[in-house]
């Protein structure tokens, strides 16, 4: 076997490791979450907190449309296409600050309700402060491809850490799909 | 562009689509019915959709690139 053919045997073996570590990982981390969201239904039941519904359906909209993105980007590097990648991961990061800006900097100010107000702060503050977080490290993880990407570190054959970066992304994703009813739409305000 | 990047590229685009149309049916849904069962359902469907699509979970165990 040639040197080159062993170096992409060893990266391939490599890279199931890496998959089945990641998926480990979001495993883990989703017991996190999923603590919370079940100490969402205990505490409020069907309750839900006082928020902006509007603004709501807007920063998942954001979300949503920024995880359409960080998939165009992990297709476009698959493909060799690296300006389409850098493109793509660009807008994602700039959509992820809109979210965190839209969560922490508008929601967070406007609330009639702080950390300390009862159940629905409690609870209303710790999930979208430990999602925000996590939106947070995943904006830093962009960070990391783009400048990566940008010297040329990714190739079709070899990007594993912008898959890494899209799973993690998604998965920060799929949590807001579970947070985003349970806080806006199931329940009536609590008074 | 290569048929095989248009093709990913597409399928991301019709999964952008169903999620935004799901998204905007929950939305609906919860701020004019008490159907928390169809939100449910929703959130479900939404979920699946990008494990699969966008995370490719049937990649888990498999050790190539590629395949988006």
């Amino acid at each position: 076997m040639s040197s080159e053919a062993t170096a992409t045997a060893s990266y391939n073996y490599r890279l199931g490791t890496h998959r089945l570590g990641l998926w480990l990982f979001l495993a883990s981390d989703l017991f996190l979450f999923g603590g919370l969201y079940v100490t969402r239904w205990y505490l409020l039941g069907g309750h839900r907190p006082e928020l902006n519904q509007t603004l709501g359906l807007i920063v998942t909209s954001v979300l949503l449309v920024s995880s359409f993105f960080m998939n165009r980007a992990e297709t476009s590097i698959a493909h060799g296409d690296r300006a389409g990648f850098l493109v793509s991961t660009a807008i994602t990061l700039a959509l992820g600050l809109a979210f965190l800006g839209g969560v922490v900097g508008v929601e967070w100010r406007t609330a009639p309700f702080g950390p300390g107000d009862g159940a629905q702060g409690s609870v209303f503050y710790m999930l979208t402060g430990m999602h925000a977080f996590h939106v947070f490290t995943g904006v830093l993880f962009l960070l990391i491809i783009l400048r990566n990407g940008a010297r040329g570190l990714y190739s079709a054959e070899k990007h594993w850490a912008v898959e890494a970066c899209a799973n993690y992304w998604h998965f920060v994703d799929v949590v807001w799909i579970f947070y985003y009813p349970a806080l806006y739409l199931i329940g009536t305000v609590v008074k | 562009m290569d048929n095989k990047k248009s093709t990913a590229l597409m399928q991301g685009v019709f999964v952008f689509i169903a999620l935004a149309v799901l998204t905007a049916v929950e939305y609906l849904v919860g701020v004019s019915t008490d159907l928390v069962g169809v939100l449910f359902a929703l959130l479900l469907i939404k979920a699946a959709l990008v494990v699969y699509f966008f995370m490719h979970i049937s990649r888990l165990f498999t050790s190539e690139e590629g395949g988006h």
